[in-house]
């Protein structure tokens, strides 16, 4: 064997051939020129094995592992390198020797070899780095599934605007803390806290910077009073919740530590925005109490504190809270307590100082409550005006006195007027004339067989539409009286100008009676004379003693009232009395 | 997978039980880079295409001579979109041969594929790799990574190879290669590859649409004169939109038969 002159341009014919043979067995990532120069570099390889003694069939496998790594990799490809071996590569090189045809064949069977070994090599390498993939990619996935249940779980436990934790969060971590504390004895108190007027914020510099503040305050609430939870419930409320409390003072200190937090100066955007805040203050045994209980007790705390002007604590107070809610209870029994008939009127007559007669009589109502048996005005008359209960209320006592008094007509020539008690917004309705003109049309009372008692502070407190009720109803004939008059300004314009037609003097005047030449004396008979001046009658109310009556009789008083006269009784001992002129 | 069906904070789950396009893609190609859902998928499709291997085959030589032609015209920086698995012949394989500072971003929304590419990639200076959908260009483009990467105040070729076919129209994809064009400065290109219709047969294109229907992504086949609109803003190269055998062939014969490759493909040019 020898080199054969012209080899390269051979080898060179031989490599072409070979490539076109792989064309389209599998992807060759490389331009066709690239491809023909390592077959020919391979080309090289086969030949100079062919004529090297011994034959190193370690070359058969080093030429497969070429051809893969270069990837010439399909099952196609070895066949046609084979074939195209096989069939060209000793005519296209001119090689020629004795067992040429023997070497071929084992070198070929090294080459089938080695590419079968190096493309099995090659696939487990490549299952293995996308199978290694699939595990990377399903980790990352669950980690962003984690992340992202994280996050979710973060916004559906925190406020979104200052990131504190929101009401969810707060029931949680109470209701743990309650379960957590009791057994123990331990305590444990909330602050419930609401800026002062935030809205005024909102209003003045708008929502941005309402924001922006509520922000500020989140942050310093939570700084002022670590380690202590502090949640934002939504708008400007927010509740710090004191675990382990020694006592009520752990839990002032951290409600006095939030509100010097909120109390300092803050600038936002350029603005110095002030604020202040409320705080209810609860704390107790965990034993005694639940989360429900703790939240109420304090929300109720809360507003103790903003009815008291904000900017500032209250601490919890059962009894104020029983008593409170108890006046809530009854409140609202009032209406039912008007459908169910359960209230109704008593009299004390109104008698003459001159002749003992029986002038007339002022309605009292009492309302016979299921529970609590008979209650006096003063237990829910205040009630009732604070709700507007008093319009319905009011009215019935209107109706029912005007009913009951025209019973009395028949029994007497001189049947006692009945004197009825309206309070301020019963007389600030503009439909008060027309319900008192039906209402007269209805019973057939005589016009000046009612009396209606208002009190100064009705005149006071409004404008010109208390003033002009007033006057139709006198016109109505209606007789106008003022009650418990000496005890408020006492303003002697409106006595002038309006159509009252008596006064009524308080019980404290006529107390001080007792003692002779009283300071109380001069008044009450000064207070007389002036009525008298005015063209109007005067009946003391609370005469309790013949001495009183007698004194009242002697300054010129027109008229008395009190237990000395009568107790208010019944509607049917009123009749009886006006029948057989006996005092009650 | 789509943003329709699956809120935002909601990430992708790996589901290696169902064929992934890009691991069909690479048997198609020779590789193992593939499961055996994979490879079911793909011999189902071969039983309706047979040319399915020599039209992935010829995908791959396109992009490798749109690559060596964009070095040549002295292009540094690739985005690839829709890189799939990365096997031999990659971009940067092919780029930095010839601009070792050529610089390569590989997007693929196909996790594994992503994993894989990172895996691959680990330590070869210039490529990064981001998991995104063409669907959402401005979310590559804003990419951190991506802009780490690339410097679009300078020429970038965007390659969008093989892609399309699983962009349907109600997707917009128009609309999607404007915004990519609108974050690329004068001397950019675009090349665009995908499958089409013209020349089919409406059994064989059925076929084939209902084989990619059970894979993550349904096939939109396009005409042309589709592909053609897809370059608006861009001045095509020589030879235009043509089947990919056809596109700057190494010899003649290797654009023989070019139709039977099924993709179309061509290579614009950012003017300015």
């Amino acid at each position: 064997m020898g080199e054969p002159p012209d080899g390269a341009p051979r080898t060179g014919v031989f490599a072409r051939a070979w490539a076109r043979a792989l064309s389209g067995t599998s992807y060759l990532p490389m331009p066709q020129a690239q491809l023909e120069t390592l077959l020919q570099r391979l080309t090289d390889l086969l030949a100079q094995t062919l004529r090297t003694e011994p034959l190193d069939l370690r070359v058969g496998h080093r030429i497969a592992t070429e051809l893969v790594a270069a990837h010439i990799v399909s099952a196609e490809a070895l066949g046609r390198t084979l074939e195209v071996v096989q069939l060209r590569l000793l005519r296209d090189l001119d090689l020629v020797a004795d067992d040429m045809a023997d070497r071929m064949a084992r070198l070929l069977a090294a080459v089938a070899t080695g590419y079968a070994r190096a493309l099995r090599d090659r696939t487990l390498d490549e299952q293995e780095t996308i199978r290694r993939a699939a595990m990377t990619a399903q980790v990352e996935a669950e980690q962003a599934l984690r992340a992202s249940e994280a996050r979710f779980r973060h916004q559906a436990t925190h406020d979104a605007l200052t990131d504190l934790p929101n009401r969810t969060l707060f029931g949680q971590r109470l209701a743990a803390a309650v379960e957590a504390s009791a057994g123990g004895g331990r305590r444990l108190g909330l602050c419930f806290l609401d800026l002062d007027q935030f809205k005024r914020v909102n209003d003045s510099y708008g929502h941005r910077v309402g924001d922006k503040t509520l922000i500020s305050a989140a942050r310093r609430l939570s700084r002022a009073v670590e380690p202590h939870l502090v949640a934002r419930l939504g708008g400007d409320a927010f509740v710090i919740l004191v675990e382990r409390s020694t006592g009520t003072g752990d839990v002032v200190a951290v409600a006095e530590a939030a509100l010097a937090a909120l109390s300092e100066a803050d600038v936002v955007d350029g603005n110095d925005v002030a604020i202040t805040a409320s705080v209810g203050i609860v704390e107790r045994r965990a034993d005694d109490t639940s989360p429900d209980e703790l939240m109420r007790a304090a929300d109720t705390t809360l507003h103790w504190a903003k009815d008291a002007g904000g900017a500032r604590w209250e601490l919890y107070d059962a009894e104020r809270d029983t008593r409170e809610k108890a006046r809530r209870a009854l409140s609202a029994a009032i209406p039912t307590g008007l459908e169910r008939g359960e209230f109704y009127l008593d009299y004390q007559p109104l008698t003459s100082l001159q002749d003992g007669s029986l002038l007339g009589v002022e309605a009292l109502v009492r309302w016979r409550h299921p529970q609590l048996g008979v209650l006096r005005p003063d237990r829910f008359i205040g009630l009732a005006e604070e709700t507007g209960l008093i319009v319905p209320l009011g009215g019935w006592v209107l109706a029912e006195a005007c009913r009951e008094a025209v019973g009395w007509s028949a029994a007497t020539a001189q049947p006692p007027y009945v004197s009825v008690n309206l309070a301020v917004r019963q007389v600030r309705r503009p439909d008060l004339v027309q319900e008192v003109r039906a209402l007269l049309r209805r019973t057939g009372l005589p016009p000046d067989r009612l009396q209606l008692e208002i009190t100064e502070s009705t005149m006071m407190s409004g404008a010109e539409e208390p003033i002009r009720t007033l006057r139709a109803l006198a016109d109505l004939g209606v007789r106008i009286a003022i009650d418990d008059f000496g005890t408020g300004y006492s303003n002697l314009a409106y006595l002038r100008d309006l159509p009252v037609t008596e006064l009524k003097v308080a019980g404290e005047f006529v107390r001080g009676l007792r003692a002779p030449e009283a300071a109380d004396e001069r008044i009450l008979a000064s207070l007389v004379s002036l009525a008298h001046a005015l063209n109007l009658t005067v009946t003391a109310e609370g005469v309790e003693t013949g001495g009183q009556a007698e004194r009242l009789r002697a300054i010129g008083c027109d008229a008395a009232q009190g237990w000395h006269f009568g107790r208010p009784a019944p509607a049917v001992n009123i009749l009886a009395r006006v029948k057989g002129g006996a005092p009650c | 997978m789509s943003g329709l069906q699956r809120p935002d904070w909601a990430p992708e789950t790996i589901d290696v039980e169902r064929p992934s396009v890009a691991r069909m893609y690479d048997y198609y190609l020779g590789g193992s880079h593939n499961f055996a859902v994979d490879r079911a998928a793909a011999q189902t499709m071969m039983a309706a295409v047979p040319e399915a291997p020599l039209m992935a085959q010829a995908n791959r030589a396109f992009l490798r001579r749109a690559v060596q032609y964009l070095t040549d015209v002295g292009i540094r920086q690739f985005l690839d979109i829709g890189s799939g698995i990365p096997t031999v012949g990659n971009v940067h394989e092919i780029a930095q041969r010839h601009t070792p500072d050529a610089r390569v971003v590989y997007v693929d929304v196909d996790p594994v594929a992503v994993a894989h590419s990172r895996e691959i990639l680990a330590g070869t200076d210039g490529t990064t790799v981001v998991q995104e959908d063409l669907r959402h260009p401005e979310r590559i483009l804003a990419h951190p990574d991506v802009r780490a990467t690339l410097d679009f105040s300078r020429p970038v070729a965007v390659l969008v190879v093989a892609v399309l076919h699983f962009v349907p129209d109600h997707d917009r994809p128009a609309e999607l290669l404007r915004t990519l064009r609108a974050a690329l400065a004068p001397g950019s290109h675009l090349v665009l590859s995908q499958a089409s219709d013209d020349g089919r047969d409406d059994a064989e294109r059925a076929e084939a649409e209902q084989v990619y229907r059970r894979t993550d992504s349904p096939l939109s086949v396009r005409s042309r004169a589709e592909l053609t609109a897809f370059f608006d803003g861009f001045q095509l190269v020589e030879p235009g939109v043509v089947w990919v055998p056809q596109w700057r062939p190494e010899t003649p014969e290797d654009a023989e038969d070019a139709e039977r490759a099924v993709f179309l493909g061509g290579v614009g040019r950012l003017g300015g």
